[in-house]
């Protein structure tokens, strides 16, 4: 017996051995590509001023962002689209959509080798700022100032300088629309047949005579149903007044203008919008299933089964709910549209460390927002094969219908991109007024580092789990909450408000905010 | 001495050369595959900064480790993974076993064939469609269990993803339905394997069923039985995540008899996307099961040294 | 009469078995071709109220992608199949047998692969950096082969427990290599066990959506599991995660292709399970000792 341990002993000894070794060669390797962008960067910034990019190699760039939708014809648009950066900047694109569930895992995996990789679709709601942690970005101040000075006009200041970590900017927002407002969606038809109106309603509580009717007259339609199990009836109805900052604990009330973080389940508000929303669900407006439901708003709308939604808008979002719900829909909004600061870190584009040739991935940042025809063959895929003109700027499907639906908000600059019709030909124009007149948060361009307590967050993301859907939904009797916010405070709440706090005086003061 | 030791092994390694060469692709295999990743344990202690490199990062001892202790849902997680599992390896084991020794029975072999095919089939899908089909039967609104059949007994219609005490039952259900084609196949074949003489000669002695399954089928089969055991107690502290978090469609009053390590590990770090700690919850998990292998294994080889495993 | 008695109990336990296996899997095909409306008013049922082919149609208009996908699945399967139980059986013979050196050192080394591996991140750096498999079909066939040493320790046992080893040292004194031996003695008295791996190695290539997950981002090289859990998985994050609010949720396909994806992805392997089920025949082994 032990002469045989010694022999497995020695052969495990042996494998770790040249594992070690392997390893190391990978790891040497690592340090000496993950150096070079960031030297070239620094040679580039210092000497291109004076010669200009140098681009001789071609490459091939790849852009990496959330594929949503169906975009089953993204080689052919990626050909088209390396046409015009092989001209302009010596590159081809490749582009790589991933798929939001896998998202998380495969960005960082990717990140955590050396994987060829130009331009990275970040956000708050994705880990943006322990990315930033962990140094898996490069940060892009004297490349955009370079390659892409234009890139700050296309949007509002505030939004542009909200990327910064630690004085240094890590990603550009895309364009869209980054403010929202909040309200009340529902079906025009059954609010005619009932001669429903909303001049009475001027908050959510005052919704109540609508949703009975509905409840009263049109048996087999919930009066109102949730877009999914996380946006909530209570968390829609909060919504409006908040900024989270990411998705951790610790919130800002927008209206109140200061920086005081704030635990959201011990606010009035949010106790008044669970009451509401369990009031309703014991009406029997909200349907019984809300908070295990898999169904979303949409599906629910285009069956006939539901009446009306919460949701947060903006310009034109009537006519873009009344094509996805097949009924045509009216809305009215409750609160004035604001900025947070997930509307400029919500949805970025980065240059990662894992960069082939940070100048280059700099040039092609700029094209996705200064290139109309790359930012439209993006959005709407090609013309005559996944759109046709309608005149005056307006697209249409042709016949048959589109295969290349891509979610807009996402990358680059969507104010250039051509409108579909049946929306508002000045759409953007519109968007960008709407943007620029929103209640802007005292917290916008702050970003938390979850980091130093991760424990915490790990433990509180169960326990939020364990009670936030079921009590926002109303499913819940509302004198769990004390539960709840005791077991929150267990799982350690109060240290994650404590340095979300400490890291937002921190900020302010850096950036000289009251 | 040692010189005659030396040429003795050589003289052996020499007459099994073959052998050894037989076994150099899986070996090869297995330390790519296997043991050039085991290195990556480090991850479990290291504050992982990209910037300095995997091997540059900081040590940060057990830190990783702490949200798996820490907070008061540790003791839940932890006794649900042993008790579920637990159970699932016995539950499994004698219901695979008895299915699999009846399916020896059946004389008609289209019939034999037939039951197999269909009994395989649960394990043929994936847990997320099992989710699906499980809330086909469960959801409280047109699920076929309200619906169809407690009307039938006059029961009330049961809120079922908000009702915690039924679930152990519907996992254990599920989990047996879906597992027990797979195990069962694997008797199947060490079963077939066994010489029928023994068989004819039990029954001319006049040996009962019963006993023949007894005192030839199981002791005969011990030693398979005895590797998927250890096996299953091996990821004793792994759970089939698909069964814990996509059949209670993740819903959170379920949570206190649902949540297993695995699930609780998923919902910490989807926020967080920290390979550190998923790499601790990792090593926590083989660690356990390792010891506990190493134990039984022990016992096992104490009673059999023929059915160890090592 | 025993006999008789004995056989009606277990067809009648089997007969109860097989319903309460297939009852799903008949509501499953069943809503695959339900009307979708219909399914979310009036739920899941064994004989819908309104028939509709819509789930079908819609995935026979991507049949490009689908048939791309049948066509990955099964070369990654052919191929992950043979290979696996070359391998396995390779490795699992020496092991059974007793006489080898360090058998014991050997079978642990084997076995230590069950209980620890290094992780997720590891792996797949040793794939994607040292062996640049990332994006490739190699990197669907070999990360499984082995399925962590699993059936090597069955093979293992069958080998050892259902070979006599008199014949191995009969043909060995004879003169008979060892590799002889193994292919032209040992394989053809295992075909039970073998066909059982050879079984469960394609189930599991047939299956597996995670190395597709993990090591694949080209759309052409989607596996139809693979394209399945992606559509599945994104429903689950995108009902569990609010983004802000942000309108995603208008992308999410039907119940009822969710359910005809499922449907397509299990018919082949329920139409190729009878080929390997031929082996399982009662008395081959044993006739072949004789």
């Amino acid at each position: 017996m032990p002469r045989k341990s010694k022999v497995s002993i020695l052969l495990l000894s042996v494998v770790l051995i040249m594992s070690l070794v392997l390893s190391a060669c990978g790891n040497s390797n690592n340090s000496s590509q993950s150096s070079s962008p960031a030297a070239s960067g620094s040679t580039a910034t210092s000497e291109g001023t004076a010669s200009g990019p140098n681009n001789e190699k071609e490459l091939e760039l790849k852009l990496a962002f959330i594929g949503l939708g169906n975009m089953k014809d993204v080689n052919l648009v990626q050909d088209e689209i390396s046409k015009i950066t092989k001209a302009k900047i010596n590159a081809t694109v490749k582009l790589m959509p991933i798929d939001i569930g896998a998202w998380v895992q495969q960005v960082n995996l990717m990140l955590a080798g050396n994987e060829p990789l130009d331009l990275l679709l970040t956000s708050s709601f994705f880990n943006f700022s322990s990315q930033v942690a962990k140094g898996q970005l490069l940060p892009i101040d004297e490349l955009v100032a370079k390659y892409g000075p234009t890139i700050k006009d296309t949007m509002e200041p505030n939004i542009f300088n909200a990327t910064k970590v630690g004085g240094k900017s890590y990603g550009v927002p895309s364009v869209r629309d980054t403010a929202a407002d909040h309200g009340f969606a529902a079906r025009k038809d059954l609010m005619d047949k009932y001669s429903l109106t909303f001049d009475n309603v001027k908050t959510y509580a005052d919704l109540d005579p609508i949703l009975k009717t509905i409840k009263d007259n049109e048996p087999g339609i919930y009066p109102i149903v949730q877009r999914s199990q996380a946006n909530t009836i209570a968390s829609e109805i909060v919504r409006g007044y908040i900024d989270a900052m990411g998705d951790t604990p610790g919130v800002i009330m927008v209206n109140n203008q200061d920086l005081k973080v704030v635990n959201l389940y011990e606010q009035p508000m949010y106790k008044d919008a669970l009451q509401l929303a369990r009031r309703w669900y014991q009406a029997g407006y909200i349907m019984p299933d809300a908070a295990t439901s898999q169904e979303s708003n949409n599906s629910l709308m285009n069956a006939g089964k539901a009446f009306s939604y919460f949701a947060n808008m903006k310009p034109g979002f009537e006519a873009q709910e009344t094509i996805v719900n097949g009924h045509e829909i009216v809305a009215v909004r409750f609160v004035a549209p604001i900025s947070t600061s997930d509307s400029s870190t919500g949805f970025m584009m980065s240059i990662p460390k894992n960069t082939q040739d940070a100048d280059r991935a700099a040039q092609l940042l700029n094209l996705l927002y200064t290139d109309k025809d790359i930012a439209n063959l993006i959005a709407n895929g090609i013309e005559g094969k996944h759109y046709v003109s309608a005149g005056d700027n307006l697209i249409k499907a042709p016949e048959g219908s589109s295969n290349y639906i891509f979610n807009q908000w996402e990358v680059g600059n969507n104010a250039l991109t051509k409108v579909w019709e049946g929306t508002a030909p000045d759409i953007w124009e519109q968007t960008k007024a709407f943007n620029a007149a929103s209640t802007f948060s005292k917290a916008l361009g702050f970003s938390f580092d979850a980091t130093p307590v991760k424990t915490e967050v790990a433990a509180v993301a169960n326990v939020n789990n364990q009670y936030k859907a079921g009590l926002e939904s109303g499913t819940i009797d509302p004198a769990k909450l004390d539960e709840f916010l005791s077991k929150l405070r267990s799982a350690g709440l109060d240290k994650i408000i404590a340095e979300k706090q400490k890291q937002l005086d921190a900020w302010a003061k850096e950036n000289n905010i009251q | 001495m040692a010189k005659t030791g030396w040429v003795q092994t050589l003289k052996k390694i020499k007459r099994y050369r073959a052998l050894f060469l037989m076994m150099v692709p899986g070996i090869v295999y297995l330390i790519i595959n296997n043991y050039m990743p085991m290195f990556g344990v480090i991850i479990a202690f290291k504050d992982i900064n990209y910037a300095q490199g995997i091997l540059g990062s900081d040590w940060i001892g057990f830190k990783n480790f702490e949200y798996l202790f820490k907070t008061d849902d540790a003791f839940t997680i932890t006794r649900n993974t042993i008790l579920y599992n637990g159970s699932f390896i016995i539950l499994n084991t004698v219901m695979a076993i008895g299915v699999a020794i009846m399916l020896n029975e059946v004389r008609s072999k289209f019939a034999a064939r037939f039951y197999q095919s269909v009994i395989l089939l649960p394990f043929l899908i994936s847990m997320v469609v099992v989710g699906y089909l499980v809330l086909s039967m469960l959801s409280s609104e047109n699920g076929y269990l309200n619906m169809n059949i407690l009307p039938m007994f006059g029961m009330e219609p049961i809120s079922w993803y908000f009702e915690p005490k039924y679930w152990p039952y519907i996992l254990t259900i599920v989990q047996l339905w879906k597992a027990t084609g797979y195990l069962c196949v694997i008797f199947l074949a060490s079963i077939i394997g066994i010489d029928n003489e023994y068989y004819e000669a039990a029954t001319i002695d006049g040996a009962s069923k019963w006993h023949q399954i007894r005192s030839i089928t199981v002791p005969l089969i011990m030693p398979t039985i005895t590797i998927m055991t250890l096996l299953a107690i091996g990821r004793i502290f792994y759970s089939d995540f698909g069964l814990f978090y996509q059949v209670p469609l993740n819903s959170g009053p379920l949570q206190p008899v649902t949540d297993v390590i695995d699930t609780y590990v998923y919902r910490g770090l989807m926020t967080l996307g920290d390979i550190g700690m998923s790499s601790a919850a990792g090593l926590y998990q083989s660690m356990v099961g390792f010891i506990l292998v190493l134990l039984s294994n022990y016992i096992v080889s104490k009673r059999n040294k023929e059915n160890a495993l090592f | 009469m025993k006999n008789q008695m004995n056989q009606i109990f277990v067809h009648s336990v089997f007969i109860v078995l097989a319903a309460l296996c297939l009852f799903p899997f008949l509501l499953l095909f069943m809503s695959s071709v339900t009307e979708e409306a219909s399914i979310i008013s009036n739920g899941y049922s064994i004989w819908p109220s309104v028939f509709s082919l819509e789930a079908y149609s819609y995935l026979w208009n991507q049949k490009s992608a689908m048939f791309n996908a049948y066509g990955i699945t099964i070369v990654v399967t052919v191929v992950g199949t043979f290979v696996g139980l070359v391998i396995s059986a390779l490795l699992a013979y020496p092991l059974s047998r007793n006489d080898l050196p360090m058998r014991r050192s050997l079978s642990f080394l084997v076995f230590f692969t069950l209980l620890f591996n290094g992780g997720l991140v590891p792996t797949y750096l040793i794939y994607t950096e040292v062996f640049e498999m990332k994006n490739t079909l190699m990197s669907l066939v070999v990360p499984g082969l082995l399925t962590n040493g699993f059936f090597i320790l069955l093979i293992r046992t069958f080998f050892a427990n259902s070979i006599p080893v008199q014949i191995i040292e009969s043909a060995y004194i004879d003169g008979a290599s060892e590799f002889k031996i193994f292919y032209r003695m040992v394989l053809p008295l295992s075909l039970p066990i073998l066909a059982t791996i050879g079984l469960m190695l394609t189930i599991n290539y047939w299956n597996d959506w995670f190395n597709g997950l993990i090591y694949v981002t080209e759309p052409s090289l989607f596996s139809i599991q693979n394209l399945l859990n992606r559509m599945l998985v994104n429903i689950q994050f995108l009902q569990q995660n609010n983004l802000g609010g942000q309108n995603v949720t208008a992308s999410m396909p039907m119940n009822s292709v969710r359910m005809a994806m499922a449907v397509i992805g299990i018919l082949p392997l329920l139409l190729i399970y009878p080929f390997f089920q031929k082996y399982f025949v009662k008395g081959l082994t044993i006739g072949a000792v004789k």
